[in-house]
């Protein structure tokens, strides 16, 4: 079974960022290349502190930093080698969750999670609200979903986002410190939505995580937790 | 000797690499124009509707009360002197190249770099610092696309209309305050002022108005986008837009001059 997110031998500490979006590397004390695969169907976490160079493995998997050795496939395709209309159509196909939510605050919560169908797709109006409506429903937003980001709390902008990313239903979802401040209840809840559930297309959505800490009780609902220590991981159990 | 002179290079380097980042971010933004895709077409329109509101319509008082009171002062200052030397005739010239060609443009670029300029770097670098430029990114919506273009357009058109209206509302200041202090027929005073107005002058200002105006929306959206440290950046990253933006218009508006008469 083909990976559907590959890290072939990057040197984390050398990542260059390639977009706007997204603050100087952290100046990560990184050895060694970073190899690591995402099988579909499959969530698989990495956690690390600050210096481990974690915090460069979502930039890397949407393809907005770029390896100076080695690659990244994502889809099939190692998305920094395509032009910049490519990379943005690519990531189109990608859901993504940065840290921090990175919600639009002049828009309401509806209204972001609109955003990315309105301006990527063809969608007639009408069809692209009703996906926003099943979208808000499933994250349990619908109370909230005319408020702006600052109105709502903490994890109903989680929630948000993650419908923002879940727009296009996407085979692959990057999340980066997606249970910060969240509950444990609140994170499984999240990272369920995240992976969807198995339907008559197929299995359930492959998810990438990224982070600092995993709340234990979703310990055991991740299939494969690995521990970033200055670019070497170590598998945990 | 040698130190001072590394010390030159390295500071000239360092502008010249800071002045090329700018060229580059300008024109990637305008190359990025072909790419936006239809349906984002209709989401880019919306964001600059919203920017004329914003840059041109709410702007529209500080530019009558701006250029009615500049009109006020230069004919009130001025006819009485050149009535005593007889040369009242040259108050059409004044007011075309005074008013009109020069301190018009200069003066609403000035006013639109200190609502809109301020206004576009500090939302922008925030929107930087909140992660939302590289979650707009990680949609595949393209920044330029989202953020600068509409800034852009909205920026030269404001600009454009909001000089026509500082002119024309120049001009009939100065006619009001012709008729009042000097006594100077309504008649008389248009006629000297559109036999000064020419062709040329309609032109300059308005090259002025496309040129200013794409000043103020480049020059604040790369300060904006180029925050990369935090919150604390951003009123640098105002100061260092609205600076910027002002030199670079008062430079222009020289040239433009310099070429004429040269």
């Amino acid at each position: 079974m083909t990976a559907l997110l590959v890290f072939a031998a990057v040197p984390l500490g050398r990542v260059q960022r390639t977009t706007f979006g997204g603050l100087p590397a952290s100046g990560a004390e990184v050895e060694g290349p970073f190899n690591l695969e995402v099988p579909p169907h499959t969530t698989v976490a990495v956690i690390g502190d600050e210096s481990s160079g974690v915090d460069t493995l979502g930039g890397l998997a949407m393809g907005m930093a770029h390896p100076p050795e080695g690659r990244v496939v994502t889809l099939g395709a190692e998305i920094t080698r395509l032009d910049r209309v490519g990379q943005l159509a690519f990531r189109r196909k990608l859901g993504y969750l940065p840290a921090g939510d990175g919600l639009m605050q002049n828009l309401t919560l509806r209204e972001n999670v609109r955003l990315p169908l309105r301006f990527g797709s063809n969608f007639r109006p009408r069809d692209i609200e009703g996906r926003v409506d099943v979208i808000i429903a499933q994250l349990r937003l619908t109370r909230v979903a005319d408020l702006r980001p600052a109105q709502a709390n903490a994890e109903e902008r989680r929630r948000a986002a993650l419908a923002r990313a879940l727009a296009f239903d996407p085979e692959l979802v990057v999340m980066e410190e997606p249970f910060d401040g969240l509950t444990d209840s609140a994170a499984g809840e999240l990272l369920e939505a995240a992976r969807g559930g198995e339907t008559a297309a197929g299995g359930r959505r492959a998810v990438f995580i990224t982070a600092a800490s995993l709340p234990a009780l979703l310990r055991s609902r991740v299939d494969r937790r690995y521990r970033l220590v200055r670019g070497h991981l170590e598998e945990t159990h | 000797m040698v130190g001072l002179l590394a010390a030159v290079g390295r500071g000239t380097a360092r502008w010249l690499a800071r002045v090329g980042a700018l060229a580059r971010f300008a024109f990637e933004a305008v190359a990025s124009l072909p790419s936006l895709p239809g349906a984002g077409r209709r989401v880019a329109g919306r964001v600059l509707l919203n920017q004329l509101r914003f840059t041109a319509l709410e702007a529209v008082g500080l530019i009558v009360l701006l250029s009615g009171v500049l009109s006020y002062l230069t004919i009130a200052t001025t006819i009485a002197q050149l009535d005593r030397v007889g040369a009242s005739e040259l108050i059409g010239k004044l007011m075309v190249v005074a008013i009109v060609r020069e301190l018009g443009p200069l003066l609403t670029a000035i006013a639109v770099v200190g609502r809109s300029g301020t206004a576009i770097t500090a939302e922008l670098a925030t929107n930087t610092v909140l992660g939302e430029v590289r979650a707009l990114e990680g949609m595949g919506i393209d920044p330029y696309h989202y953020l600068v273009l509409p800034r852009l357009f909205g920026c030269v058109v404001s600009v454009c209309c909001l000089m026509v209206l500082f002119d024309v509302v120049s001009v009939f200041g100065g006619y009001l305050a012709a008729g009042l202090i000097a006594g100077m027929s309504g008649t008389r005073y248009l006629g000297i002022v559109l036999a000064n107005l020419t062709t040329q002058d309609v032109i300059l200002t308005s090259l002025k108005g496309l040129l200013f105006g794409l000043v103020i929306g480049i020059i604040p959206s790369y300060q904006g986008l180029s925050v990369r440290r935090g919150p604390t950046e951003i009123p640098q990253a105002v100061i260092r837009g609205t600076v910027h933006s002002l030199a670079l218009i008062f430079v222009l508006a020289a040239i433009i001059v310099g070429a004429l008469s040269g």
